[in-house]
């Protein structure tokens, strides 16, 4: 059912499906809390401000003390402006999308990487550098499924394998 | 492929456990409890995942038969993809590359199986209290609070529902509270609500012409290829050494991995390729923190769990096999 809440947002469901989702999103209480956490995400991926009701307050609390960890420097994604909770989480299975300077907060936004000194600690960023060839390692590391290791069949096909 | 069973194995816990006054009271008790339910008991339901600034939400069915476990993992956000769990046994199904990988747990942090080391470790470089009870999913759950002695792993709050010990929720906290990264389950069916048919792959009976990729590749021959990390963090065992083959890379990849019994970190050590780097470089999303270190013909790149300086200190203790500080525990 989550899916189906997660694709309602997405605009993505029939218009029979809607209304069972809508239904049963409704008439749920866990269903309804589901619903308004993905909204909520959504808007702290996207950077906008959180409504501060009831209901958000309670669940921001348990998410965080520090919304700002969900909240800055995320990049719009193609489809700006629309950007629904499924199709943000797609994006962020590719597992490195964009990289928080955790310990410098000014640093420069984006795909970065912070350079340290080696006698540096713990970690003093003086200047951004790209990372790339990490991505394979974090999927190693957290041994999620992460279709982006493998080419689709298709595209074998298309690269003539 | 070495590995110390005994770290990942929730059974050899329990030897761990010293007699306590009042299991009620007694956080060990509460983490042993958290454990042993994650592993013995039979439960579905969906989890978000936070982690940086990503979340994904997944659906998983555990279910534990004639002493073994059985769980199935399935990704309810983006392309389709499950994984299917025996034990330690990982089957990976990704129905688009049709491709299936076969692997073994190591590193991965499946919630609600987040306690995953000796519980002396965990003592040993954690404050343990616990927290409130509070309701979650209409349940009564005890928050467990896991503050480190050092800087070089995150405080941890785990909340265990109060008659099974299943965790409900878990945050890890970095250093100004903030929360890193978050597990929780938004609904959840326990006992006879599952159905042993539920950990089956859905794509089992469609998967027969599959590409199959198994890892990790063969065991590093001893003191070749063999790596080793000297003045690991405290608490920072060895517990699995072996060689992945990953795509676009055309050599074998030497992975370690260490573990404090809650936080792991994956060292990498591939061979050089491309133009040389001469700096060392760190960075961390989430709870995760990634360190670069060229080291002569070799790259090591760490990741983990852990604060950067944890990665770091461990990035730079890698050397070969012979300087090795720390062995493989028995």
């Amino acid at each position: 059912m989550t899916q189906e809440i997660s694709l309602l947002m997405d605009g993505e469901l029939q218009a029979g499906e809607a209304g069972r989702a809508i239904k049963a999103c409704c008439g749920d209480e866990e269903l309804k809390r589901t619903w308004q956490a993905y909204h909520l995400v959504g808007e702290a991926l996207r950077g906008e401000a959180h409504r501060p009701d009831a209901s958000t307050r309670r669940i921001m609390d348990a998410i965080a003390r520090e919304p700002t960890v969900l909240a800055p420097r995320w990049r719009m994604p193609a489809r700006a402006g629309r950007v629904a909770f499924a199709a943000a989480a797609s994006v962020a299975t590719v597992a490195v999308v964009g990289w928080i300077g955790m310990q410098d907060r000014d640093a420069p936004a984006g795909a970065v990487i912070a350079k340290s000194a080696p006698t540096a600690a713990p970690v003093l960023a003086s200047r951004v550098v790209p990372l790339h060839n990490v991505n394979e390692y974090v999927v190693v590391h957290r041994q999620l499924p992460n279709a982006d290791f493998y080419q689709p069949v298709a595209n074998q096909a298309a690269a003539g394998r | 492929m070495r590995f110390v069973a005994a770290a990942l194995s929730v059974a050899a816990l329990a030897a761990a456990l010293p007699a306590a006054a009042d299991p009620e009271s007694d956080p060990l008790a509460w983490l042993q409890r958290a454990a042993t339910s994650a592993r013995e008991t039979t439960y579905a339901g969906t989890v978000m995942h936070m982690q940086g600034e990503r979340t994904v939400t997944s659906r998983i069915t555990h279910v534990f038969l004639a002493g073994s476990e059985q769980e199935r993992i399935e990704s309810l956000d983006g392309p389709r993809r499950e994984i299917v769990r025996r034990d330690d046994q990982l089957q990976c199904y990704f129905p688009d590359a049709k491709t299936i990988r076969f692997d073994r747990r190591v590193t991965a942090r499946f919630f609600p199986s987040l306690v995953t080391g000796p519980l002396e470790t965990i003592r040993e470089n954690y404050r343990l209290a616990l927290g409130k009870v509070e309701r979650v999913l209409g349940q009564d759950c005890q928050w467990i609070h896991l503050d480190p002695k050092d800087a070089l792993r995150y405080a941890q709050r785990l909340c265990a529902e109060v008659g099974s010990g299943l965790l409900l929720r878990a945050k890890t906290l970095g250093p100004r509270q903030q929360v890193l990264e978050l597990y929780a389950f938004t609904n959840l069916r326990t006992g006879r609500e599952v159905s042993r048919g539920e950990v089956k792959s859905t794509f089992l009976p469609q998967s027969r012409g599959w590409r199959r990729d198994v890892q990790p590749i063969e065991e590093p021959k001893s003191g070749s290829a063999g790596w080793s990390v000297a003045s690991p963090p405290s608490g920072f065992r060895l517990v699995g050494e072996m060689q992945r083959l990953l795509p676009n890379r055309p050599h074998p990849v030497t992975q370690l991995v260490l573990s404090d019994g809650i936080a792991t970190m994956s060292v990498f050590v591939e061979p050089a390729s491309g133009p040389p780097q001469t700096s060392e470089a760190t960075s961390a999303d989430g709870a995760l923190s990634v360190f670069l270190r060229p080291m002569g013909e070799h790259v090591v790149t760490v990741l983990g769990e852990v604060p950067p300086a944890a990665a770091q200190q461990v990035g730079r203790g890698v050397g070969r096999q012979v300087d090795a500080v720390i062995a493989p525990a028995k």
